[in-house]
């Protein structure tokens, strides 16, 4: 972001306007950030589908385009495109046209400090993590907007779940993030990807780090409202939870949004667990583009991973229960959290003082 | 506090089986078929569309008398009693039960039934299927025909002689017995058999007419 800023600041015929400057460093990279977003739901949505099908002996789509109906999110793009845009009678308009804009700035915004190589990041922030999972919750508000703006009951159940839920299951996230900053010393992600250079990625760095990594795991998978924490958008109780008035574009804004948030807690993941760009047992040199290139290549391939992770989950369990969503998240979660944040601290800050006396 | 911890070692374990068994199934062949593409075998009892050898068909209606919802509908004409030609056989698909049962009833078992079962289709006028492998007559039809109606005039010309050769004896004989008593009117009934002899050929060539009708006129002779 400062360089394209200078790089803009440079060029003649801006360099007398800041105001320019920054509107076009600013829209190139949105620009940049839609199109990783939309390439990237597109992708996730396919292999949704196909990891799904596999997994229950099936296929999944195999006709649209050539290979393995790779063009389907495409056609069903398009198909929601040209959907008739539904407005509920009585809805609260105001609201319920927002809804969906708040919510899919809420995703976007996060993109901000999320680095994906070595210098490739919007804005390294050294509050990073702080900053997500603050933007993050944003879109609570945009979902009790849509849930209350709809007029419809099953709806308005559906966004005091997902209130409650995500509300609950910050606290064990944010805990867990807690251990990765304690240990790397920094709220920047750059700086915690930096710290687990040369292969101490920190979820087998030590195994607090690992039961912090599982709990945030599990608690990001809660907080977007994915099965089998998806009890928000419940089809068997509540029709299809916050979004039941939503059609064609709005419900298509919706559906990126939440494969957004995916994109948003595996890029945490794999930054603050799995080392970012950095390989286990090489050391790679991040000093030519190619160089940066291929680390963005291999943060990547690990958050393909993690989101391949989470459907692997999904396709696994069934729906939790209001009451066992609840039980797991404050009586699991949070002590164990707890557990790792304090562990972790005492590991770290005295442990391996004393245990030189102890053998 | 036990049971706290024996739940969730036990949450643990099942998730974990529960994950083991879905990637056991991510690698493992999609039980899918493709369905244009491949199609999953059929049993050689199963009764698809129909198949006519027309060959053997003789039209006797059989099938369509057989028919519970009658969706067979023959029209057929016979030249010189043995050649059947088929103008319609048609089976109605919007109606067809695929019973077979006209299939059992075919005397000359020429009336199948194939595996062929995709009869998806956007107009349900197409369903109405003509299942001919030709319609009227083929070459070899006609050249059949010619021979029998060959063999059929050879066999008139053969009668007809045989016919005047008994009239002329006939003749002879009433000759014989009124010899004498009327000698002027002994003479034309000969006469005019020859007549009628060299009368039928010239006819036979010219028009190739079937030969029943000419055999009428000898045997009103007769």
């Amino acid at each position: 972001m400062k360089d394209l800023i200078e790089f803009f600041g440079g060029l003649e015929f801006l360099s007398e306007n800041e105001f320019l400057t920054y509107l076009l460093a600013y829209a190139v990279v949105l620009g940049a950030v839609f199109a990783i977003y939309g390439l990237f739901a597109m992708f996730a949505i396919w292999m949704e589908r196909k990891v799904s099908a596999h997994m229950q002996s099936r296929l999944g789509p195999m006709r649209t385009g050539a290979w393995h109906g790779w063009a389907q999110p495409i056609a069903d793009a398009i198909k929601l495109f040209v959907k008739e845009d539904i407005w509920p009678a009585k809805a609260d308009r105001i609201l319920w046209l927002l809804a969906p804009g708040v919510v899919f700035a809420a995703a976007l915004a996060c993109f901000v400090a999320l680095p994906i190589s070595e210098g490739w990041v919007v804005n390294d922030l050294n509050l990073g993590v702080f900053f997500v999972i603050a933007i993050a919750s944003i879109e609570v508000v945009g979902v009790i907007m849509a849930g209350w703006g709809s007029n419809n009951k099953w709806s308005l159940f559906g966004a005091i779940r997902q209130g409650a839920q995500v509300v609950s299951y910050e606290i064990p996230a944010a805990l867990a993030l807690m251990v990765p900053i304690l240990m790397a010393g920094s709220f920047s992600l750059t700086e915690i990807v930096d710290a687990q250079k040369g292969g101490s990625w920190y979820i087998w760095y030590s195994p607090w780090l690992l039961i912090a990594g599982i709990v945030y795991f599990l608690a990001s998978i809660a907080g977007c409202k994915r099965a089998p924490f998806d009890i928000p958008e419940a089809e068997s109780e509540l029709v299809a939870g916050f979004h039941t008035e939503y059609s064609g574009l709005r419900f298509a804004i919706f559906f990126m949004e939440e494969y957004a948030a995916v994109l948003v807690v595996s890029a945490i993941f794999a930054t603050a667990f799995l080392g970012g760009w950095h390989l286990p047992f090489v050391e790679l040199e991040f000093d030519s583009f190619w160089m940066i290139l291929l680390g963005a290549m291999i943060c990547m391939a690990k958050i393909v991973f993690m989101v391949f992770l989470q459907m692997w989950l999904r396709w696994t369990l069934p729906r939790l229960r209001v009451d066992q969503v609840m039980a797991l998240g404050y009586k699991y979660l949070t002590p164990f959290a707890f557990l790792a944040v304090v562990g972790a601290a005492i590991y770290e800050f005295a442990a391996w003082r004393w245990i030189p006396f102890v053998f | 506090m036990s049971a706290y911890f024996k739940d969730l070692s036990e949450g643990i374990v099942t998730t974990l089986k529960g994950m083991s068994v879905t990637l056991k199934h991510l690698f493992s062949k999609p039980v899918t078929v493709q369905y244009p593409d491949e199609k999953i075998p059929i049993s050689d009892a199963y009764r698809g569309i129909h198949e006519l050898k027309q060959e053997g068909c003789r039209a006797c209606n059989l099938c369509a008398k057989a028919c519970p919802v009658e969706c067979i509908d023959i029209d057929s004409d016979r030249h010189m009693k043995r050649v059947v030609e088929l103008k319609v056989f048609s089976v109605d698909y919007n109606k067809c039960i695929f019973c077979g049962l006209c299939t059992e009833a075919c005397p000359t078992d020429v009336l199948l039934m194939t595996k062929e079962y995709d009869l998806a289709t956007e107009d349900r006028s197409t369903l109405v299927r003509n299942i001919l492998e030709w319609v009227g007559l083929r070459d070899e039809d006609r050249e059949t025909i010619k021979k029998l109606e060959e063999q059929a005039r050879k066999k008139a010309e053969e009668e007809v002689r045989k016919q005047t050769l008994e009239a002329e004896e006939k003749a002879e004989k009433a000759e014989e017995e009124p010899a004498g008593k009327a000698g002027d009117k002994a003479d034309p009934p000969p006469a005019e058999g020859k007549a009628s002899k060299k009368k039928a050929p010239k006819k036979k060539e010219a028009g190739g007419d079937p030969p029943e009708e000419k055999k009428k006129p000898d045997q009103e002779e007769k």
